[in-house]
């Protein structure tokens, strides 16, 4: 299938965006306009104004030349799958910020701050995104001014109010992160959120490895939605250039999503039951999932990592009497799931434990930037693989699936969307299944070469939300790109967090927590401080060496 | 209440059946196992006899866990089982289908136990002229098989010959003696066609 | 004077034989759950080629844990108030040794006919729950203070509904000794009441869920317990096998009177021990765990008020 693109894409842009410098047209429906770095600001708010979602701000670093600031925002309710990367080149590393026009851009924009050493002008909230806030020297109350979040040495004003710190470790979360809550008595009062544990570089690896092999490594972010990031990356590189695959392989790569998005569903109802200490909950929905993963093992050969994302297609054909086996074990699947999670869903217990915990209306969804399960939840109807759909087969007329929403905007809303998209997959896997027992064709499309600076947005709709990749091709080697960049739905989960956890009991936190799915695996991507961790660095020199080593 | 009634039948229903499996293993053989499917990605093997050391593989490893050693007159390719991630790109890549996935999973080894490395050994062949090892004899071997299989019957014979001519030579040395071993493809150009 | 040693040799051997069967009582608690949630649990018949890792049987599994926990380094915070902090873990086993003492045995009247001694037994009792609640208040840790808050309003709640319904018995009876209220003729209608309002309150002082929110994991840590570690832990677990034990026994002499008299009810005790454990394993399984608001609300509202009730209804 080949993936078209709208040829009238380029006057529709020059209309909302006049102040462009340059406007290329991407492959399907992606549009990359040059601009200045002080048109930023103003280009933010006219874009949010015109219905825009920001989907990531960020930036390449281009060696000698600087750095080119990249904000790519998502059009697709204004026009079909319009993406609209505004890229800004600057040589001195002080870019205004937009973190006052729109709240999604602050964990985007203090990343980029660690990372790259970009200095961004009248950022709300300064602090280090993913290295201890004490570093390099212990600040003073923590706080930067004009942050509205605690700091982390907080003193205690009132005799009754007590700083508890979740984590890094705690049994009430899986991954590590801190969550310090203030509360008194069971309420409570102030929350803040900090990540940073799980860095581990794959930013970087991707880069080093190129594009055939960097596909194992972007399947290796996250174990529970390893088949979302791969087809996120797949489809990325294939808009690089023109490309056109196989029907059969884009059913295949459907089917893997949706098992993917089974199993990850079927986990998360198990850790909230588990969380809200309900460990019969979390024992027979886990039970129910080991038979997904049954299904997963006998079509990849492996039950997490795939390893069957291939540019061009996929690299392990499904065979016809396979198909129809698992095809029969899915709808075996679903009416146990049906039964069971209609029993867990109206548990009393359950309900008094999840019903008007951890509110999120709709306003405060669309403004902080929320996405996935977590949108739909409050009210907000957005999908990605109805709105700006992956190289694979989410087309209505094909296969019949729906977009689910709640307007409960709290947990029990929030696990309602989740247990209804599970049984939706299994629809999608037995539709799948069955085109793929009955008919045969190719798999695998040889890719062709990558034209000089090319660059793409893949986006994917993974079990936790939208999952944005951006790739700009290296303009010396046809092997290795020169920056990747990859946007991960809990990372706008877990912003929006602290929201959420204010005027709530203690009990309920990791509650919360659990309700919005946090992958923090996929949250943090990186930081190596030095081989030899005898020897401190300052932070000029943490900066420096960034800027180093991200040159060749 | 009705809902708890209805979880109670549930849970009642499997209470002598749990669903835990057992351990699929080689080394209780008297305990019931469970089932893997076949097609499950473990440990590569490389078959010896195919294997031509062209490092195909080397180049393909996501992990960086194959190494390339060559010492002497040996190649040494070697898969350290505690990076490989099971990928099978390795399989994709290679040209002679020499190396493949079996279904072995248990790989829990101290560090230096020869069970831990997939090695295979390859004899490479060293230049009659400057003495260094440029190739492995069954890369060069299996070289000439591809291409007497598809060439034009005009050229075959000329080509064999040089083949085993020059065969003992590196490139550099066969640059560094062009002219004494005829190795100008002027030869070719009076056939018709070619 | 043989009256006084067969007395106190009673009551040696009726002590290891409580410790003995709360044990089991707490094995069966995890085995029924786990048979309940589709697993296996600890083996009560280990597979034979682990036999000789494991030994034949692992129904002792919470007392090896409890003797592991012994053999393992003890850490005081520095915090702390220490002499509290140690001492409160031995007092809360000496209190729960001491209130088995008074609840009869089949075959061992033991102190249980000294007059009220049903109100020394559940006096021990709550003393011994008092002092769990009081090692973790001198921790310094701010999980264990959170979970101390939460132990103190479970145990208002909690205790209140177990003495309603334990007064409710004595008051039918007509009797505060055990040894009198075990030997009286059964009255089925006031063992179905009551039993029902004293099992409820049980599930309280266990920490059976829904209402095991002081050691909730996933949001405290360990709740009250998360500063104590090797022995101290291990004493504190030892208190709750002979609490478990006394519960049982206790609700077994009160509510089904013959069967803790004589050595021949013994079969018969056993099993309707074992038939209680399998009702509270199988309301821990089916249950999440409450928020400390909702169990409030839940004993208030709906088991105090029976319980006042019952006891109008058994004056009257």
């Amino acid at each position: 299938m080949k993936f078209a693109t709208d040829p009238k894409l380029l006057e529709f842009v020059k209309e909302i965006c006049p102040d462009g410098l340059e406007y290329r047209q991407l492959h399907e429906n992606r549009v990359a306009v040059r601009v200045r770095v002080e048109d930023l600001e103003g280009l933010a708010d006219l874009f949010i104004k015109f219905g825009a979602r920001l989907i990531h701000a960020t930036a390449i670093d281009l060696e000698m030349k600087g750095f080119e600031i990249l904000h790519i925002y998502d059009f697709s309710k204004v026009r079909e799958r319009l993406v609209i990367i505004l890229e800004a080149h600057t040589e001195r590393p002080e870019v205004p910020s937009i973190g006052k026009v729109t709240w999604q851009a602050r964990w985007a924009e203090r990343e980029m701050k660690e990372l790259l050493g970009i200095e961004f002008v009248g950022m709300p909230d300064e602090r280090h995104q993913f290295l201890p806030y004490e570093w390099p020297e212990p600040v003073e109350g923590g706080a930067q001014k004009g942050s509205e979040f605690i700091p982390m040495n907080m003193p205690i004003t009132e005799a009754y109010q007590t700083l508890i710190p979740i984590g890094p470790y705690h049994p009430g979360v899986i991954e590590g992160q801190t969550v310090y809550v203030k509360v008194e008595g069971e309420d409570v009062v102030a929350a803040d959120i900090k990540t940073g544990f799980h860095h581990r570089g794959i930013m970087k690896l991707i880069e080093r490895r190129g594009y055939g092999r960097g596909v194992f490594a972007a399947e290796k972010i996250c174990g529970i939605c390893s088949g979302a990031h791969g087809l996120a990356y797949v489809t990325c590189v294939e808009n690089l250039y023109e490309s056109e695959v196989p029907d059969r392989a884009l059913y295949i790569r459907t089917l893997l999503a949706e098992l993917n998005r089974m199993q990850s569903h079927l986990l998360w109802i198990g850790v909230v039951a588990d969380v809200i200490g309900w460990k019969t909950g979390f024992m027979l929905t886990w039970g129910l999932r080991e038979r997904v993963m049954d299904i997963i093992e006998a079509i990849t050969g492996n039950r997490v990592n795939y390893g069957v994302w291939r540019v061009g297609g996929v690299s392990r054909d499904v065979p016809q009497e396979l198909a129809e086996r698992a095809r029969r074990a899915v709808e075996g699947l679903k009416e146990e799931c049906s039964e069971l999670l209609a029993l867990v869903a109206d548990h009393p217990v359950v309900k008094s434990r999840l019903i008007g915990v951890g509110k999120l209306s709709y306003e405060q969804a669309f403004d902080g930037g929320a996405v996935g399960p977590v949108a739909r939840g409050s009210n907000w109807k957005m999908d990605v693989r109805a709105d700006n759909p992956p190289h694979a087969i989410y087309d209505p007329k094909l296969i019949s699936w729906e977009v689910v929403t709640d307007n409960g905007c709290d947990s029990y809303a929030r696990t309602i969307v989740r247990v209804k998209e599970l049984l939706v997959s299994a629809g999608i896997v037995s539709q799948c299944l069955e085109h793929l027992s009955k008919t045969t064709g190719e798999i695998r499309a040889k890719p062709r070469s990558i034209p000089v600076g090319a660059e793409a947005v893949g986006l994917n709709e993974a079990p936790r939300g939208e999952l944005a990749y951006y790739i700009r091709a290296s303009d010396r080697d046809e092997n290795l790109p020169q920056g990747i960049r990859i946007r991960t739905p809990s990372y706008r989960n877990n912003a929006v967090l602290p929201l959420m956890l204010v005027g709530c009991n203690l009990a309920d936190v990791p509650v919360i927590m659990g309700s919005i799915d946090q992958c923090l695996a996929c949250t943090d991507r990186v930081e190596v401080i030095g081989e030899n961790y005898r020897r401190s660095m300052g932070w000029e020199e943490l900066v420096a060496m960034s800027r180093r080593a991200s040159r060749w | 209440m009705s809902t708890e009634f209805k979880l109670l039948k549930r849970v009642l229903s499997r209470y002598s059946t749990p669903m835990t499996l057992n351990y699929p293993s080689s080394v209780v053989p008297e305990r019931k196992y469970s089932q893997i499917p076949s097609g499950l990605r473990g440990v590569p093997e490389r078959d010896r006899d195919k294997c031509i050391g062209c490092r195909a593989c080397y180049f393909a490893c996501s992990g960086r866990a194959t190494e390339v050693i060559d010492e002497g007159n040996k190649r040494v390719i070697d898969i350290f089982l505690f990076r490989c991630t099971f990928c099978a790109h390795c399989q994709e890549a290679c040209p002679e289908e020499a190396i493949k996935l079996t279904e072995r999973f248990e790989v829990a080894f101290p560090r230096d136990e020869p069970g831990a490395h997939v090695s295979t050994e390859l004899d490479l062949l060293t230049c009659e002229r400057c003495g260094r090892p440029y190739a492995t004899k069954r890369m060069l071997e299996r070289t000439y098989e591809r291409l007497m299989e598809k060439i034009d019957p005009l050229v075959k014979e000329t080509v064999s010959n040089d083949y085993r001519k020059l065969i003992g030579y590196c490139p550099d040395c066969r640059r560094a003696n062009s002219v004494a071993l005829d190795t100008h493809t002027k030869k070719y150009v009076w056939l018709e066609g070619v | 004077m043989v009256n006084e040693f067969i007395l106190l040799l009673s009551m040696l051997v009726v002590v290891f034989v409580g410790l003995f069967l709360g044990v089991i009582y707490s094995f069966l608690l995890r085995k029924i759950s786990a048979r309940l949630q589709w697993r296996v649990g600890p083996l009560m018949s280990v597979y034979s080629d682990l036999r000789p890792l494991l030994g034949t049987t692992r129904v002792l599994q919470p007392l090896y844990d409890v003797m592991k926990l012994f053999g393992k380094e003890t850490i005081v915070p520095e915090v702390s108030r220490r002499r509290l902090f140690l001492y409160s873990p031995y007092i809360s086993l000496t209190f729960a040794v001491l209130a088995v003492l008074f609840i009869p045995f089949p075959g061992a009247p033991l102190l249980s006919s000294t007059p009220y001694s049903l109100i020394l037994a559940s006096y021990l009792l709550i003393g011994a729950a008092l002092f769990s609640v009081l090692g973790p208040v001198a921790s310094g840790s701010p999980w264990a203070a959170v979970g101390v808050r939460r132990e103190a309003e479970l145990f208002l709640v909690s205790e209140l509904g177990f003495v309603l319904s334990i007064f409710s018995v004595a008051i039918a009876r007509g009797s505060l000794t055990i040894w009198e209220i075990a030997n009286s003729p059964p009255r089925p209608i006031l063992t179905a009441v009551a039993g029902a309002l004293m099992l409820a309150a049980m599930l309280g002082k266990l920490h059976i869920k829904p209402f095991d929110m002081p050691e909730a994991e996933a949001e405290i840590v360990a709740g009250p317990y998360t500063e104590y570690s090797g022995r101290l832990l291990g004493t504190y677990y030892l208190a709750r096998i002979f609490i478990l034990y006394g519960l049982m026994a206790l609700f077994v002499s009160l509510l089904l009177p013959p069967l803790s008299t004589s050595i021949i009810w013994l079969p018969a005790y056993l099993v309707s021990t074992l038939v209680l454990v399998f009702l509270l394993a199988l309301i821990q399984v089916l249950n999440p765990r409450y928020r400390i608001g909702n169990a409030l609300i839940w004993y208030v509202k709906i088991l105090i008020p029976l319980s006042i009730l019952n006891i109008v209804v058994l004056v009257v």
